[in-house]
């Protein structure tokens, strides 16, 4: 490879780095968690998954809970049932008879109880994580229509996409005799290029599937979507969407009641019978109460047929089967495609394993982007630049750092005070979370030490984590061995992980404390 | 920079319109799902190693142009 590419690659690499290092860094960390989003809303809530049959959900009941508000005729209905909680989500879309008032909407419905409940009463941590990593609390600053949020986190993937090609090219070269160097005794800058390059080398497929997915998710309906519409499809979305999509079906409506409310329980056993080996995911009724009324029951299971899924639609008219899909046909291109999007960038495809193991890719990832923070902060810390830009980027850094790092200790002490809260909303985990980081934040900048940012984040983190098993059991009394003892996996989980990250952590602070000390006898002594 | 950021982007999206006009749409268009971002980087990266700006800017409209010629000549049935 010639110098001057080199120095393209490596220049193009650390400007676009550096441009996306701190949203990235918020985005990986928030979404690291978010992996976990059902076991923190049910940790949060104390609302363990176990406790409820899945199978067994009374469907009919749910029906008539969503019915005592609004008249269900003309509407399409969705029941969406998640394997890792107790909470199903039931929306209704607008009646297609115009005589039919009202909107629909979306709620949550607890299987245990029936109680629905609207998307704002049931907003918890885990979902804040989520909404989070992708930048939904700052769409608020595009104002009403403008999504800024997603539109910054659409860019800043897929200038991750970009630096990670460039990262790879400047690295080509030495990617098998460097993977096996790890010098972390030697200078400051060698410890953080070896952490970049290994860390990014063993986490490059990860990092790339994630770039390329987060920029579909968000920035693929203003660039692709809307273009492509106005070209082929006479501008209409809508039109585009319906000829490609694979999840929406539409029925002709017939305007013609029919009596009786269809026998969901009736369906829903049906088709468990009918997709033995499968995992019900979702029921939907079309044209509810209308002559053309379908329903439709899907199932998946990836273990089985990784991109494919199954489903049943019955009419309602009949009760009759009307298209039966199992899960052994192979799945046509388009649905392989738009599940591999979204099984990739999820990671639900392999259990908990394939889930912590993203986590840790995830994490590898923060570590990945602060690492490349600091070889930027060394490089330029050299005599031969002048005073007044050295200062410029110890002062950017150090904002990074602090902004970044305290994330941490901010997460754990959310997670303790949501606890303590049992009204903990929307409201009290936005003013909590971003005040009470923005004010750490302040004081680490303030004080103007990347060491001690570390160090003292380290230690709060840890200590703070460990305590959320010890806060969780006092407020519920589900302490962790009773969590293991009821079988109630998901809340040990958030348990048991806070523990490892606490110990984890502690070590880690443990570890840099010495060293410092070391480096400062050894200063010492040749004073 | 801009032929990189805009350039790029105009010649991969009229690269996959013009696909558009003898492929399956539905098809393509799931495709695009992936496959734009990842043109679009590629195509940043070598319009960064070009030596000279304009030249890449002109070599990338001009890309653009003829991918779009079958729409500007109205050659589409829409």
């Amino acid at each position: 490879m010639n110098l001057r590419n080199y120095n393209i690659y490596f220049h193009t690499h650390t400007v676009s780095g550096i441009i996306i290092s701190l949203v990235l860094y918020v985005i990986f960390f928030a979404g690291s968690f978010a992996f976990f989003k059902s076991e923190i809303a049910n940790w949060q809530q104390n609302t363990p998954n176990a406790a409820v049959q899945k199978s067994q959900i009374d469907m009919n009941r749910v029906r008539d809970t969503m019915a005592a508000d609004m008249d269900l005729y003309g509407r399409d209905l969705y029941i969406t049932l998640n394997e890792r909680s107790s909470r199903m989500i039931v929306s209704a879309t607008t009646s297609k008879d115009t005589t039919v008032k009202g909107r629909g909407g979306f709620f949550y419905m607890d299987a245990a109880d029936f109680v629905k409940m609207d998307y704002r009463q049931s907003y918890d941590l885990g979902e804040f994580l989520y909404r989070l990593h992708f930048l939904a609390p700052l769409n608020v600053i595009g104002g009403r229509g403008f999504p800024f949020g997603y539109y910054l986190a659409g860019i800043v993937a897929f200038l991750f996409l970009f630096a990670s090609i460039t990262g790879t090219l400047v690295h080509w070269k030495k990617i098998v005799s460097n993977f096996y160097v790890f010098r972390p005794w030697e200078k400051l800058k060698t410890l953080w290029t070896d952490i970049h390059t290994a860390l990014g080398v063993i986490t490059l497929p990860f990092l790339f599937v994630f770039a390329v997915t987060g920029a579909y998710y968000l920035i693929s309906f203003p660039l692709v979507t809307q273009p492509v519409a106005a070209s082929q499809y006479g501008g209409s979305t809508d039109s585009l969407l319906q000829a490609t999509s694979t999840r929406v079906t539409n029925y002709d409506f017939a305007h013609q009641r029919v009596g009786q409310a269809p026998d969901l329980n009736a369906y829903f056993r049906d088709a468990r019978q009918k997709m033995p080996e499968t995992e019900i995911r979702n029921i939907v009724v079309n044209n509810y109460g209308d002559q053309s009324m379908r329903i439709t029951v899907n199932g998946a299971n990836p273990r089985k047929n990784f991109t494919g899924t199954a489903s049943v639609v019955y009419s309602g008219a009949s009760g009759q089967v009307e298209k039966f899909t199992p899960l052994e046909r192979p799945s046509s291109y388009n649905k392989a495609v738009d599940n591999l999007m979204y099984t990739l960038h999820f990671g639900n495809f392999g259990g908990n394993i394939v889930r912590i193991l993203y986590f840790l890719l995830g994490i590898a990832g923060c570590i990945v982007i602060i690492s490349g923070v600091m070889i930027w902060l060394v490089a330029r810390n050299k005599k031969n630049i002048p005073e007044k830009k050295r200062r410029f980027n110890e002062w950017l850094a150090n904002i990074y750092l602090s902004a970044s790092i305290s994330m941490y200790p901010v997460t754990a002490a959310t997670f303790i005070a949501v606890k303590l809260n049992s009204e903990a909303g929307r409201g009290f985990i936005y003013s909590f979370y971003f005040w009470v980081w923005l004010a750490i934040t302040i004081l680490l900048v303030l004080r103007r030490n990347n060491y001690k940012t570390t160090r003292d984040c380290l230690l709060l983190g840890g200590l703070l984590g460990l305590a959320i098993p010890i806060v969780n059991g006092l407020v519920t009394g589900n302490w962790i061995w009773v969590s293991w003892r009821h079988g109630y996996y998901d809340l040990l989980f958030i348990d048991l992980l806070w523990m490892v990250m606490g110990i984890t952590t502690l070590v880690t602070w443990m570890l840099v404390v010495r060293k410092q000390q070391g480096k400062l006898k050894i200063a010492l002594a040749a004073a | 920079m801009t032929a990189a950021f805009i350039g790029g982007y105009m010649v991969t999206m009229s690269l996959h319109m013009l696909l558009m006009t003898f492929l399956d749409k539905a098809t393509l268009f799931n495709t695009m799902k992936f496959s734009v971002f990842i043109l679009w980087a590629v195509l940043m990266v070598l319009a960064l190693l070009a030596k000279n700006g304009w030249k890449i800017w002109g070599i990338y409209l001009g890309l653009s142009l003829v991918f779009f010629l079958p729409y500007l000549l109205h050659l589409t049935d829409r």
